[in-house]
C-alpha cells in the first residue's frame, strides 16, 4: 500500500530502482528492475484518443521516430524500430507527422482500431508526392 | 575524464538507453522531454539533475512517481542552478579529501529551468552560478511564457504574443515588450561556453550538448520548446512549429566560446518568412487582422537586422 500525500515524510527520497544498478546508461528499460516509483510503471494510455499504429513493411528505421517521441514511446533495440510502447503513449501523433517514408509506416487512428484490420487496408503509396 | 559518447548518426543514437521516463504528465506534443531526451543521451556518464519549478519539474515527479533515471533534486523555482552549483562544490570538496567511494566516475551537473524561471526569477541565481563558473550545465527550456500556471508573460515572451497577463484585444496587440537577449547577457560573463539549440536539429544539439560536457566551466544552452499549450498549436505540429522557428530565423543556432568567440551554426537553405511562423499558432492570430499587421513587417525587420547583426558578429569574430 502506498503512502497518502499527508504520511509522506519531509525530505525523503523516491528511488526509480528496486536495488541497485551499476550502469543504467549501459542497460536498457527491459533489464531494469524499476521500483513502483518510476513512472515507467504507470500508464496514461487512457489520455489518448487516437492511437499510432505501425506498419512494419514500409519502416525504413530512419529513427526519427524515436528521437522526437516526447514520451519514450518508441522501442528501438539494435538500430531497429519494433514497435510501440502503449502504455506511455499519449497519442500527440509528432511520430506519424515526422515519419518519412511514402506511404507512411506510422499513421493515427482512433483508439478503438483494430491494428491488424488498418495494416490490411494500409494506404497505398501516394503518387503526388 | 570519461571518453565521450560516440553518435555518428541517428541510427547509433537510438541504441541510447533512456534514463527519461514516458507516464510523465507533460502535455501531449511537448518539447520539453524531447529536448530532455536529447540532452542526457548524449551522455553515458553519471548526472546530478535539477530542475526549477516549472512544467518539467511538477509533470516529472508527481508523488509517488519520478520520471527521471539518475539523481534528480526537487527544488525551488528560482535556483536549481544553485542547487546543482552546491552538489558540484560538494563533489570536489569530497574528492579533493578522498571520501569519494567511486573517484573514477565523473558525474556531469545539469540543471533545468524553462524561461520563466531563468529569464526572470532565478536570474541572479543563474548570473552567480555562472560568474563563479562552477562545472555545470544550465539548460533553459524556452516556451516562451509561463505555460505552467497558465499563461502569463515572461521577460522572455516576444512581442505581439497574446498572454494571459498581456491578453490581445481592441485596444492591445498582446506583449508589449521585446524578448531578452539572454544568452548575450550568459556570454558577458565570459563563461567557456554557450549555446542556443532547438530539438528538431537533433545533430546540431547533441554536438553542442556533448561540447558543453566536455568544457570545464558554467555552460549555458537556450533551446527552444514549441508549447503546444500556450502558443496554441495541434500536438502533432510540434517538430514542424521548431522546423519554422528556426528556418524563419526567430530563433537562430549559433554558439558563443569563452564570450567572444562567435559561430552560427545552422543556415537555413530556404529562409521561411517570419510571417508562415506567426500564421502557424493561435498566440498570434490577432496579428493578422489589418490593423496589427505593421507589426508583421516590423516582426521581419527586427529577425532580418538580427541575422545581419549575428552574421557580421561571427565575420568580425567579437
Amino acid at each position: 500500500m502506498k503512502k497518502g500525500w499527508d504520511e509522506f515524510e519531509i525530505g525523503a527520497m523516491l528511488r526509480t530502482f528496486d536495488g541497485s544498478i551499476d550502469n543504467i546508461a549501459g542497460t536498457s528499460q527491459d533489464d531494469r528492475s524499476y521500483s513502483e516509483n518510476s513512472s515507467y510503471t504507470a500508464s496514461v494510455a487512457d489520455w489518448r484518443l487516437i492511437k499510432p499504429i505501425f506498419n512494419k513493411d514500409y519502416c525504413i528505421d530512419c529513427q526519427f521516430c524515436w528521437i522526437y517521441c516526447p514520451d519514450v514511446s518508441i522501442i528501438s533495440r539494435d538500430k531497429k524500430m519494433i514497435g510501440i510502447d502503449m502504455d506511455h503513449c499519449k497519442g500527440c501523433g509528432i511520430c506519424a507527422e515526422v515519419c518519412p517514408t511514402n506511404p507512411k509506416s506510422l499513421i493515427m487512428f482512433p483508439e478503438q482500431s483494430e491494428d491488424e484490420a488498418e495494416i490490411a487496408s494500409w494506404p497505398a503509396k501516394d503518387e503526388e508526392k | 575524464m570519461s571518453e565521450m559518447k560516440k553518435i555518428k548518426n541517428l541510427k547509433e543514437f537510438s541504441t541510447s538507453a533512456d534514463r527519461f521516463e514516458g507516464a510523465n504528465l507533460l502535455c501531449p506534443g511537448c518539447a520539453h522531454s524531447i529536448i530532455v531526451r536529447e540532452v542526457l543521451n548524449a551522455t553515458n556518464d553519471d548526472l546530478v539533475l535539477a530542475a526549477s519549478t516549472g512544467c518539467l519539474e511538477v509533470c516529472t515527479s508527481v508523488y509517488p512517481y519520478t520520471s527521471w533515471d539518475a539523481s534528480w533534486i526537487h527544488i525551488g523555482f528560482e535556483n536549481s542552478s544553485t542547487a546543482v552549483a552546491g552538489a558540484e562544490s560538494m563533489y570536489n570538496a569530497l574528492k579533493t579529501k578522498g571520501r569519494l567511494k567511486q573517484p573514477e566516475r565523473n558525474p556531469k551537473f545539469v540543471a533545468f529551468g524553462g524561461d520563466g524561471s531563468s529569464y526572470d526569477i532565478g536570474f541572479q541565481w543563474i548570473s552567480g552560478c555562472m560568474e563563479r563558473n562552477h562545472d555545470m550545465m544550465y539548460v533553459v527550456l524556452d516556451n516562451e511564457v509561463y505555460a505552467n500556471t497558465g499563461g502569463q508573460r515572461s521577460s522572455s515572451t516576444p512581442i505581439g504574443s497574446s498572454a494571459t497577463t498581456s491578453p490581445a484585444g481592441k485596444i492591445s496587440y498582446g506583449e508589449k515588450t521585446n524578448k531578452k537577449d539572454m544568452l548575450g547577457i550568459m556570454a558577458a560573463h565570459n563563461i567557456p561556453y554557450a549555446a542556443q539549440v532547438a530539438p528538431n536539429k537533433w545533430k546540431d544539439m547533441v554536438k553542442k550538448i556533448q561540447k558543453g560536457f566536455a568544457t570545464e566551466g558554467a555552460v549555458f544552452i537556450n533551446a527552444v520548446s514549441p508549447c503546444t499549450t500556450e502558443w496554441k498549436f495541434d500536438p502533432k505540429d510540434t517538430m514542424h512549429l521548431a522546423d519554422l522557428s528556426t528556418d524563419s530565423l526567430v530563433f537562430p543556432l549559433y554558439e558563443i566560446i569563452g564570450g567572444k568567440e562567435f559561430n552560427i551554426t545552422y543556415r537555413p537553405k530556404n529562409i521561411v518568412p517570419v510571417e508562415e511562423y506567426l500564421a502557424a499558432q493561435g498566440r498570434f492570430k490577432h496579428l493578422f487582422k489589418d490593423e496589427y499587421k505593421y507589426l508583421i513587417k516590423e516582426w521581419q525587420e527586427r529577425v532580418d537586422a538580427n541575422w545581419a547583426y549575428l552574421q557580421r558578429r561571427e565575420e568580425a569574430k567579437v
